[in-house]
């Protein structure tokens, strides 16, 4: 299977070290990894925001937002990758703005390494930001309704009351969340491998799909094995970081 | 008053359109004519609506035999995963032994390790073993995310639950496995069922092990099979789309069963308090 083995010492962190490709795909995983972390923060606070204001039905809305989270991310991937396509049988964005007469031909958003990275951004966000909004609505009813009301009649406005009660009263599951997002997204394989197996070119080449290809398409075991183990400094500096967060919350 | 109400409403109706748009995608598609497809014709619904996609993926693809695979592997590694997660949550919850607490961070780490760090020397331990191309590599290797994943899950769940009634039984002259097994995990059942459907789900829908372990395309699962309809460059999306949405059916009508419990125990992991 692959080459022989033998002893190559350190030879397989100096090649990536000196590799563009690997280069750009650290890049590629920090761009791809801190865009989809951050649209998750931003639309989740506003999920949350929604659901907490929501006062009928609240559970069945907070079910149906969930549905991404529980459904395929092959599925996910495959039907956003058809989505951007721009043909045969052209995709959803391509169709609503040729309709809208804001497009004259098909574009092929996915054809570009920014589209392709946009694309496989939004996959990622729209499968993840549902978790974000149901922990951040756990948060905000945690908090005690005493402290808005007296924010209130102390004259406090809407924008304070949320930048002074509702974030710090969020602060815990927020830096949870996000460091568990950071933690499955940097390691992503499954939407950028369907979506666009790396491309075009090496524009979404990741940690995991590169370890993939490098190990199972050149049949390089080691190089394939070092690129994840330069990912290992990272978890060993986040993990027992958002441990101790959980293990707090449970000894609590 | 007035204006947040409207934005409130404007915002449910937003996020609802977000979620449901690729999901009315995935579904009008798997009801449309491959020509329809191909020539973008009656984009947004079906016309004329055909069941020719089902009756194409289940007469000529593989596709009946990977749900056979994805079905079997998610009930035994599901089975497995209850098992051996009661019986360490319990441990973690009620025994006393030294080390504890460092048994309990221990199995939130392996849980927080990726997949992607594990799969390629996973794939040479099975490859020793004897065990790939076969689902005999999914039942021992899914274990490895599912039962940390719901130990941790069964923890909080037992960890809740009053420890009188166990000690009046055990005074009674229980055994603690009667203990266990007569008063415990009655109580613990609407948890137990949950992390039963974690377990269930993560492996339904689990691709990366199962598109490396496996290559003999009689022993796939659905995730990996999905893969095969594209052929090069041509994509059977009729038959892709009626294949998500068989998949997708059971994890959802499982999920609205316990939306209540997975909320509460997605809560349980990430917030209290």
């Amino acid at each position: 299977m692959g080459y022989p083995e033998r002893w190559v010492g350190l030879r397989n962190y100096i090649y990536l070290a000196n590799d563009d490709t690997f280069h750009a795909v650290v890049r590629n995983s920090l761009v791809f990894t801190v865009a989809s972390v951050a649209l998750k923060v931003g639309t989740g606070l506003l999920m949350a925001l929604v659901l907490h204001a929501t006062w009928r039905w609240r559970n069945f809305f907070r079910g149906l937002l969930l549905l991404p989270w529980i459904t395929s991310t092959v599925i996910i991937a495959l039907t956003w990758r058809w989505m951007f396509d721009a043909f045969p049988g052209r995709g959803f964005f391509n169709s609503v703005l040729l309709d809208a007469g804001l497009l004259t031909r098909p574009i092929a958003f996915m054809a570009t390494p920014e589209g392709a990275m946009a694309a496989v951004v939004i996959a990622n966000w729209w499968r993840g930001f549902p978790f974000f909004g149901v922990s951040y609505l756990a948060g905000m009813q945690s908090i005690p309704v005493e402290l808005y009301e007296a924010a209130s009649v102390d004259g406090a406005g809407a924008w304070r009351r949320f930048w002074h009660i509702t974030l710090p009263g969020l602060k815990h599951v927020m830096v949870v969340t996000i460091l568990l997002t950071f933690i499955f997204t940097i390691n992503d394989f499954n939407i950028i491998y369907v979506m666009t197996r790396g491309g075009p070119g090496t524009a979404t080449q990741v940690f995991a799909t590169y370890s993939y290809e490098v190990a199972f398409n050149a049949l390089r075991w080691g190089r394939g094995v070092t690129i994840s183990i330069y990912v290992v400094p990272l978890l060993i500096a986040l993990i027992p970081l958002v441990s101790r967060y959980l293990l707090r919350e449970r000894t609590a | 008053m007035r204006a947040w109400k409207a934005a409130t409403i404007i915002g449910l109706v937003a996020f609802g359109l977000t979620v449901l748009v690729p999901f009315w995608w995935i579904a009008s598609m798997s009801f449309k004519t491959y020509e329809q497809i191909q020539f973008a014709t009656s984009i947004y619904v079906p016309r004329p609506f055909t069941w020719e996609n089902y009756t194409g993926l289940w007469l000529d693809t593989r596709f009946p035999l990977w749900l056979r695979n994805s079905a079997v592997t998610a009930v035994v590694v599901t089975a497995i995963t209850t098992i051996v997660a009661c019986l360490a949550g319990y441990a973690v919850a009620r025994l006393r032994f030294p080390g504890r607490e460092s048994v309990a961070s221990l199995i939130l780490i392996l849980y927080l390790v990726p997949p992607s760090l594990l799969f390629i020397p996973l794939y040479r331990v099975l490859a020793e073993l004897g065990a790939t191309n076969s689902l005999w590599s999914l039942f021992l290797s899914y274990p490895t995310f599912t039962v940390p994943f719901c130990t941790w899950l069964l923890i909080g769940f037992f960890k809740a639950l009053p420890t009188e009634l166990e000690e009046a039984a055990m005074v009674d002259g229980a055994t603690r496995v009667q203990a266990l097994w007569r008063v415990l995990l009655p109580l613990a059942a609407p948890g137990i069922v949950a992390s039963a459907i974690f377990a269930f789900t993560l492996s339904w829908n689990e691709f990366l092990y199962a598109l490396i372990f496996i290559q003999d395309e009689t022993s796939i699962t659905v995730p990996v099979g999905l893969n095969l309809l594209i052929y090069g460059d041509v994509f059977h999306w009729g038959q892709l789309m009626a294949a998500s949405v068989i998949t997708t059916v059971p994890v959802v009508a499982l999920y609205m069963f316990i939306h209540r419990w997975m909320v509460e125990g997605l809560a349980a992991g990430s917030v209290k308090g």
